[in-house]
């Protein structure tokens, strides 16, 4: 097994990765996980496509641009899952909320930008070379992208008051409304940064994989996939989960060809649902 | 205002035959176009989703089960008729009954595999086997068509050849009926009234008897078995059976005609499915926008109507189930009888013995041994957090001890609590655990689960031996209500009633179950006088038949009154046990309640 096929099992998990982040990221004060988040990389795959490929604008006015529109993205996806969550009632009202918001975008993607794959070039057009096998710095952006947001994500946690609220609304969205803490504003910000985030990650992303963009929900289940593997509502979990599928998917792929990769991933989602449901790092619920 | 409502609902009954009349005469319509084979397909292939929304409707409206999967039920009854009927040469009708048994057998096959999964993780769990089962079909090289899938499927004519549009269109009609039929027999039954328990409380449904994992194996088998005939059907109409089937962005459709016409209702999904595909088939020339559309048809729905059409109909004053009168006289039909079978008064029915409960460092029951005896009402006591609830719940396995054993009726207790349930012991809880969006009748016939001697077919089927056993427990039903002055508002919601009320109905329920131990948890909270003095005659009939009642109480007047023994808790020990009289006046217990600020007494 050589070098490479890890070197590109570390950046293909780093994307699922950023994408379990970004689902933990909502997940944390809300308890839903979004179907609709693999939709915020497409937006960074696609303006990116738009801005640097077509536009050629520089990379700065596009980076600017582009936080912009996924703030705009995720005020509206909160709303789209929300609004239909709190005033349903049904326990199912978000899985089929999400599910809606993504299909929706999915085709808001389709039909703008129909029989377009989204790639473009490289920011910075080099290779580093490791014993024998090759890593390109855009690549390499990636993969520090997740520690990157990670440390961030850890550190708002705990040093912050808006970081120490959402763990409040983790545990106890009832007693953090009585004791004054704005729950709704801080799902908002939890669905904003959760889509800056991953639309970043697209951004970064797209000019080494080709995009398509009804590609969405794909990135989705493979975060979903991540998020349950590391333990739904953990970062450490998520982004484990991420390592484990991306490098599982490079070695299967390289061992026995294309679409063994992703059966196999599936296959391991399916085991830790029935062994061990919390995954590695997530916490058990007493009771039922 | 009542004619107002007789009125609407005439016209939804006028309605629904008018509507029905058209769909059977349809082929006859459909021949006066120029392509009545397009027009055709389009209704049955309505038809086969309505099915299948049916199908869903059963597991998520009804069991408050999570299935991202129906489309791979639908996908593999299709490769079910597929193999058999290509492949083997086997009769497209027989293919079809196969169609079923193979939708059931993969849906048990998930459900056996995901008993320990709780809700979110079992709708995961049908996602990743959808994905799974996708990509198994097109790996399956000769015996799925791979990539290709299956062609060649048709419906076959009877005696032979191939069956014309119109029949087949006939046919899968007929099949739709069936199956709401079957629905609504499953659901107004036991099956149903365990499923809906199952979904809106899984521990109570558990304390009355009712075992989680056999009956979501039940609900999902009968869910996957209508969701495979639906995925025959529809290869036998298409022709063809591939992958592509089974992708969730297929599933839209079911979705949005499920909220649409409302889930968990019995005439939602088929109102629904025909709405969407009606829309459907006027957005037909712009199929990029097809799930913008339907995307936001849903989205919309939930906001704006979430309980779906038919769900807001119900809500609504013209809809919903009102309180009737008793007429005069009816209360005698029912008369209630309680016997406690097979106990001799006095017998240790439920003994504790050592038991020991840690919650990591609190130790919530340190070593308490009691005997509760038939016959008796055995009051338990003690300040808020002594430990009184936690010792309930360990005798009836719903916490597991941390050491110590419970003997019922002198074996070592089961661990499964719906198994202890079953044994004898009907618990009270003390935060009201009713089925808030079942009747006030349907909460007192769950309770009555474990005497129902029919399964599925007998209730399908509404076989003589489901009939008898339904007005028996009915009957008997009626009369605990007409006890307790409930008959009138037996048609409500258990959510919609005071909170006496629902208190009453929660001990009302438990009594149904035929309980030889029966453990009231603070059944006193809230009740006014008079359903306190109901309550206490109740209490006193049901030890005079034999039964152990174990009373915890916070009402000491209520309490002394009514118990023959007391025993006093106090940090997870008995402080004493005796007599009311003999308890309210030993100093330990006044300490216990009262407090004790005199060390020296402490000390000496």
């Amino acid at each position: 097994m050589s070098l490479q096929v890890w070197i590109d099992g570390i950046f293909v998990g780093s994307i699922f990765a950023l994408v379990a982040l970004s689902m933990t990221i909502v997940y944390q004060p809300t308890r839903i996980m979004n179907f609709a988040q693999g939709e915020g990389f497409i937006l960074g795959a696609a303006l990116g496509y738009q801005f640097i490929g077509v536009w050629k604008w520089p990379l700065v006015t596009a980076l600017i641009v582009l936080i912009a529109v996924a703030t705009i993205m995720g005020f509206i996806m909160e709303r789209m899952v929300m609004l239909p969550v709190q005033l349903s009632g049904s326990k199912f009202a978000w899985i089929i909320a999400t599910l809606a918001a993504a299909l929706i975008f999915q085709s808001i993607f389709n039909i703008r930008w129909v029989n377009v794959s989204f790639s473009y070039f490289d920011f910075f057009d080099k290779d580093i070379p490791i014993f024998g096998a090759t890593l390109s710095i855009q690549k390499l952006l990636v993969i520090v992208s997740v520690a990157v947001i990670y440390v961030a994500n850890e550190l708002f946690l705990r040093r912050t008051l808006w970081g120490r609220s959402i763990r409040a609304i983790a545990h106890n969205p009832d007693t953090s409304t009585i004791l004054g803490i704005p729950t709704k504003p801080v799902i908002k910000l939890a669905f904003i940064t959760g889509t800056v985030v991953i639309a970043i990650s697209g951004f970064l992303a797209a000019p080494v994989i080709i995009v398509a963009p009804a590609a969405g929900l794909f990135y989705t289940i493979q975060g979903f996939t991540a998020a349950i593997i590391g333990g739904v509502g953990s970062a450490k979990g998520a982004v484990v989960g991420g390592m484990v599928i991306g490098i599982l998917d490079s070695v299967v792929r390289s061992w026995l060809g294309g679409t063994w990769g992703l059966f196999s991933t599936f296959l391991v989602l399916a085991a830790i649902l029935i062994l061990k449901p919390t995954g590695f790092f997530g916490k058990r619920v007493e009771g039922r | 205002m009542i004619s107002t409502f007789k009125g609407l609902n005439r016209l939804l009954i006028g309605g629904t035959g008018l509507a029905i009349a058209l769909l059977l005469s349809f082929p006859l319509i459909a021949n006066q176009t120029s392509n009545p084979s397009f027009y055709l397909q389009i209704v049955s292939v309505a038809a086969c989703s309505s099915i299948l929304t049916i199908s869903l409707n059963i597991c998520m409206g009804y069991g408050g089960l999570l299935s991202l999967m129906h489309t791979g039920l639908q996908m593999a009854g299709g490769y079910a008729i597929g193999i058999l009927m290509v492949k083997f040469g086997w009769n497209g009708w027989l293919a079809l009954v196969m169609a079923a048994v193979t939708g059931a057998l993969f849906a048990v096959i998930v459900i056996l595999f995901s008993l320990r999964a709780t809700y979110l993780y079992f709708g995961m769990i049908t996602l990743a086997v959808n994905l799974i089962a996708m990509e198994g079909v097109r790996h399956g090289g000769e015996l799925t068509g791979g990539y290709d899938g299956l062609f060649g499927i048709f419906a076959p004519g009877i005696p032979d050849g191939m069956m014309s549009p119109s029949a087949f269109y006939l046919t899968v009609l007929t099949i739709l009926f069936a199956v709401y039929f079957v629905q609504r027999n499953l659901i107004r039954s036991g099956f149903g009234r365990n499923t809906m328990a199952l979904r809106e409380s899984s521990e109570t449904a558990t304390a009355l008897g009712i075992s989680p994992s056999m009956h979501r194996l039940k609900v999902f088998g009968v869910s996957g078995a209508i969701a495979g005939l639906a995925g025959g059907l529809l290869s036998m109409q298409m022709g063809y059976a591939f992958a592509e089937i089974g992708d969730l962005n297929n599933g839209l459709i079911f979705f949005v005609g499920l909220f649409l016409g409302g889930v968990g209702t019995l005439a939602g999904p088929i109102l629904g499915v025909s709405l969407v595909a009606v829309i459907d088939f006027t957005i037909r020339g712009t199929a990029q926008y097809r799930t913008l559309i339907l995307g936001a048809i849903l989205l919309t729905t939930m906001i704006i109507l979430p309980r779906g059409i038919v769900g807001t109909y119900r809500a609504s004053r013209y809809g919903s189930p009102r309180s009737r009168e008793v007429m005069p006289g009816e209360a005698e039909n029912y008369k209630l009888e309680i016997d406690v079978k097979d106990v001799t008064n006095g017998e240790i029915l439920l003994e504790a013995k050592d038991i020991v409960k840690h919650f990591g460092g609190v130790k919530a029951v340190d070593g308490i041994s009691v005997q509760f005896k038939a016959g008796e009402v055995h009051g338990i006591i003690g300040p808020n957090g002594s430990g009184k609830s936690t010792l309930v719940s360990t005798l009836t396995r719903y916490h597991e001890a941390t050491s110590g054993s419970v003997i019922l009726f002198g074996e070592e207790a089961d661990k499964k609590p719906f198994v202890v349930a079953r044994t004898g012991i009907t618990r009270v809880f003390q935060v009201p655990h009713l089925f808030e969006r079942v009747s006030v009748l349907d909460n007192v016939l769950t309770g009555m689960y474990r005497r129902d001697n029919y399964n599925i077919f007998d209730a399908i089927f509404r076989t003589s031996r489901y009939r008898k056993a339904n007005s028996r427990s009915v009957a008997e039903a009626k009369a605990l209500l007409s006890l307790s002055g409930m008959l009138e508002i037996e048609e409500l919601a258990a959510g919609s009633i005071s909170h006496g009320q629902k208190r009453l109905l929660e001990v009302i329920r438990a009594v149904a179950t035929h309980p030889k131990i029966l453990i009231l948890d603070e059944p006193a909270t809230g009740l006014t006088q008079d359903e306190l003095n109901s309550l206490k005659s109740l209490i006193r009939k049901l030890a005079k038949a034999g039964m152990c009642v174990v009373l915890i109480e916070h009402n000491v007047a209520f309490l002394m009154d009514l118990a023959d023994i007391v025993t006093v808790i106090q940090n997870g020990k008995v402080i004493a046990e005796g007599a009311p009289h003999t308890v309210q006046n030993d100093q330990r217990v006044i300490d216990a309640y009262l407090g004790n600020t005199d060390f020296s007494k402490e000390l000496a």
